[in-house]
């Protein structure tokens, strides 16, 4: 086991070409939901658990021979769940080559392998195999005892069936999603999905919200309430949410944009709408936000203002803003 | 004093001229904090700040600021640029102190 190379921390994916026929993703261009699945999904949920082993003492044809019955081409050497080695491909040529297919694996075996540890994000192994272009990684569990086995071909089959079943689930929400009403006379609709942590895009929702008002001759100094409001929501759900919804309608006179996630949820509302408190990190304030401040400035600009929330389910919070008539038909 | 009077004040780098170089400041807002700005009713303003990064571009166009200086001469990260110019923001980098950039715009504003 000496030989055994211990997860560290991956270098930066390279930017362009190095993979060659390997899965390589980056962060700044992949979209969200991509990103979100590789960071999700654990080494455990895309290895293959069930691992042909042999044991040291095993001749190698008889690995050579387990390998062509299970068309695999490497078998981890193990006992007692501890990880021993490996025997790849190569090794079985150079044996038949160098005459000694009939020694025993331990002599012959790869023994300077590169592991991974089944808690790690799938990033990490996508990252490896990038990064080291083996065929296979074995997996670790915290005890390091042998767990399972991952190659690209168990990331490509679990990508595409947690693709499968995020498209699925996209489908139905949006056969579900009936848009909210708030008069007769509505005639904006917009949505804009917000990811957690995307602080690349965070306030590009306002922003177009405050540009089409602006287009639509709004008066200025409503626009810039509702896109106060609209803002604020936008950086909570990205500060604060696992992800949701800013929604934003106007008609009847009136502005509401709702903000809705998908959780965690808030414990005691009232405090959270308390100037000054926050549960934001030292990160987040790095960025100039989290000073508790949020909510209680979208309740300022608001003529109304709800919030409802629920630890594990979610929250809402809708900002209403009396807007008036366009500039162009008050005239 | 419009934004172009004030770059020249503090003789700081243009990166994006942006459409806000010839509007008239009659504000100073200076924080690193984007939640006080957000809080800020003023029009006409310009944003001073050490933090340098696209939030600081997007609150200033939300709250309608005429233009971005960058203060303590900080480098800015290659996407700034790029977001000064698609919200058509003014954006430049001042050499000097927030506080001093605060001292040499009032005693513009004020002579």
């Amino acid at each position: 086991m000496e030989n055994v190379s211990h997860p560290t921390p991956p270098p930066p994916p390279p930017s362009e070409g190095a993979s060659g026929d390997a899965l390589s993703l980056t962060t700044a261009y992949e979209p969200l939901v991509l990103m979100e699945l590789i960071q999700r999904l654990k080494v455990r949920d895309v290895m293959t658990h069930s691992v042909v082993s042999v044991e040291r003492c095993i001749p190698l044809w008889e690995a050579q021979r387990l390998m062509k019955e299970k068309h695999i081409s490497g078998i981890p050497v193990v006992e007692e769940g501890r990880l021993f080695g490996l025997v790849s491909m190569e090794d079985i040529i150079c044996a038949i080559e160098g005459g000694y297919i009939a020694q025993p694996c331990g002599h012959y075996m790869t023994t300077k392998l590169v592991v991974l540890e089944d808690d790690m994000p799938l990033s990490f192994a996508i990252h490896y195999f990038d990064r080291f272009h083996f065929g296979r990684f074995p997996v670790l569990n915290r005890d390091r005892l042998l767990v399972g086995i991952v190659c690209q071909r168990d990331i490509n089959r679990a990508l595409l069936d947690e693709l499968s079943k995020e498209f699925s689930r996209m489908e139905k929400s949006v056969a579900r999603t009936t848009p909210p009403d708030i008069g007769p006379t509505t005639y904006m609709l917009r949505e804009f999905p917000v990811a957690k942590y995307d602080f690349e895009n965070a306030g590009k929702a306002a922003n177009a919200i405050k540009t089409a008002m602006l287009e639509r001759k709004f008066p200025p100094k409503m626009v810039r309430r509702v896109a106060v409001a609209a803002y604020e929501l936008e950086i909570n759900l990205v500060v604060h949410s696992d992800g949701g919804m800013l929604t934003w309608q106007i008609g009847n006179g009136r502005s509401e944009v709702v903000a809705q996630d998908k959780g965690p949820g808030i414990e005691d509302v009232a405090w959270a709408c308390r100037d000054g408190t926050s549960t934001a990190n030292e990160w987040i304030r790095s960025l100039g936000f989290g000073a508790g401040l949020g909510l209680v400035n979208v309740k300022r600009v608001s003529d109304s203002f709800e919030i409802t929330s629920k630890v594990g389910v979610g929250t809402t919070v809708r900002s209403i803003v009396n807007i008036g008539a366009p500039l162009e038909e008050q005239e | 004093m419009t934004v172009q009077d004030a770059i020249s004040v503090l003789n700081a780098e243009l990166i994006a001229s942006g459409e806000g170089l010839l509007k008239k400041v009659n504000h100073i807002v200076a924080s690193d904090l984007m939640s006080d700005v957000l809080l800020v009713d003023e029009e006409d303003m310009l944003l001073l700040t050490s933090l340098a990064s696209d939030q600081v571009l997007r609150t200033a166009q939300i709250v309608g600021a005429a233009a971005v200086i960058v203060v303590n001469g900080k480098s800015l990260p290659s996407s700034m640029k790029k977001v000064a110019a698609d919200l058509g923001m003014t954006l430049a980098i001042a050499k000097q102190s927030k506080f001093d950039t605060c001292i040499a715009l009032h005693q513009r504003m004020t002579s």
